[in-house]
């Protein structure tokens, strides 16, 4: 055996002072990483209906999915948006024009940090609006609906994955992030609805 | 204090890696093998004799351990956890060249657990002459009197009885004392 310490000529008076971490001569890890890759997962926590192949996911974290669905969803909310009345574009008219500011206002409200998500009067204008969403809901062209229903249905697929993830990693900053858009992406939804909705919007 | 704070944190870190790595995070494994891979290495190495096998042996030990990671108790220590799959493969490794001698098992009582020697010497000629031990004296020395596991854990590692570990111990004291020249109490 090569001696494990080339060059330690220290003197120890007791085995147990003996180091007995010992750098390997090369980096093993692009080995073992590929070995990985070819290896079946370590079993990953699957959040979803659908079964995922083993291959995927490995290098798939549930979050992750999480993650994807929420920029689906912001994909979603902009196609809702484009298809919503007077929400997201020039809306022609004079009561588009002089509409209240309201929907600037509450989409403002949506960029605050991870606390806004236990705000009471954000509970609170959550809570109304989820209230008149059914009807609001009604008042919406059927493509419009569909697309609203769409990406209401990924974002609550998404906060349940996340918050399974971060109850088994609480700590995790970057699903703490994704979960405060998820709910940033709920509020804009909820609150294009409502814009879109009111009287003399165009609906 | 400030260690057993510095401690917790380090076992908190460890922890929430290992969740992600339960999750496919290649990424947080890596950093567990980063931290863990030296003491592993150094088992491995310990216990082979051979550079290359070493090699061989602590890549199997982490992709050993990522499978089996979904089995793994958080609450328990990874790094004794990893041991055990290091020892696992580098007996499982030697043993397809050179089967180890069985020994009577040890029944005298009361075996110092302090390794210390009477004059200190040179860790390189420690170390060489614990490589000249026997395989089965050579692992339960490195695993009790370096890596500090009781002979009841090392025994276990091993898949020997205590008593055998005991008698392994023994005769390691003894080549010890006799190669290095030096009393080993």
């Amino acid at each position: 055996m090569t001696a494990p310490h080339d060059g330690n000529g220290r003197k120890v008076s007791s085995l147990a002072e003996i180091p007995t971490s010992i750098e390997p001569g090369r980096d093993l890890w692009p080995n073992i990483e590929a070995r990985l890759k070819e290896s079946p997962a370590a079993a990953p926590v699957t959040t979803g209906a659908h079964a995922i192949p083993a291959h995927l996911r490995r290098a798939r974290p549930p979050w992750l999915a999480a993650a994807a669905m929420v920029a689906s969803v912001a994909v979603g909310v902009w196609i809702g948006r484009s298809l919503l009345p007077g929400v997201g574009r020039g809306v022609e008219g004079t009561a588009a024009t002089t509409a209240p500011s309201g929907f600037a206002a509450a989409t403002d409200a949506t960029v605050l940090d991870a606390a806004y998500v236990s705000d009471p009067r954000y509970q609170r204008q959550r809570a109304a609006l989820l209230r008149s969403l059914p009807a609001r809901l009604a008042a919406l062209p059927p493509p419009a609906r569909a697309k609203v229903l769409a990406s209401l249905a990924a974002i609550r697929k998404a906060k349940e994955d996340l918050e399974s993830a971060l109850g088994k990693d609480p700590s995790n900053a970057l699903l703490q992030e994704l979960l405060v858009d998820t709910y940033q992406d709920e509020m804009r939804v909820l609150t294009d609805v409502r814009e879109a909705s009111e009287p003399g919007r165009g609906i | 204090m400030a260690h057993a704070q510095a401690e917790d944190t380090r076992v908190e870190w460890e922890a929430a890696l290992v969740q992600r790595a339960r999750g496919g995070d290649t990424r947080a494994f890596e950093r567990l093998y980063r931290e863990h891979a030296g003491r592993v290495y150094g088992l491995c190495l310990r216990m082979t004799r051979d550079v290359q096998l070493a090699e061989d042996c602590t890549q199997d030990t982490f992709i050993n351990a990522w499978r089996a990671l979904p089995r793994f108790e958080t609450r328990s220590s990874l790094g004794t956890w990893l041991h055990r799959i290091a020892v696992n493969v580098s007996l499982a490794r030697r043993r397809r060249s050179s089967p180890v001698e069985p020994l009577p098992e040890e029944t005298e009582e009361g075996l110092a657990e302090a390794w210390t020697l009477e004059t200190p010497v040179e860790v390189r000629e420690i170390e060489t002459a614990i490589g000249d031990l026997p395989d089965g004296a050579r692992d339960a020395l490195v695993l009790h009197a370096l890596y500090g596991y009781s002979h009841g854990e090392a025994a276990q590692m091993l898949g020997i009885a205590e008593g055998t570990c005991k008698a392994q111990l023994h005769r390691a004291r003894k080549l010890l004392r006799e190669r290095l020249g030096v009393e080993v109490n």
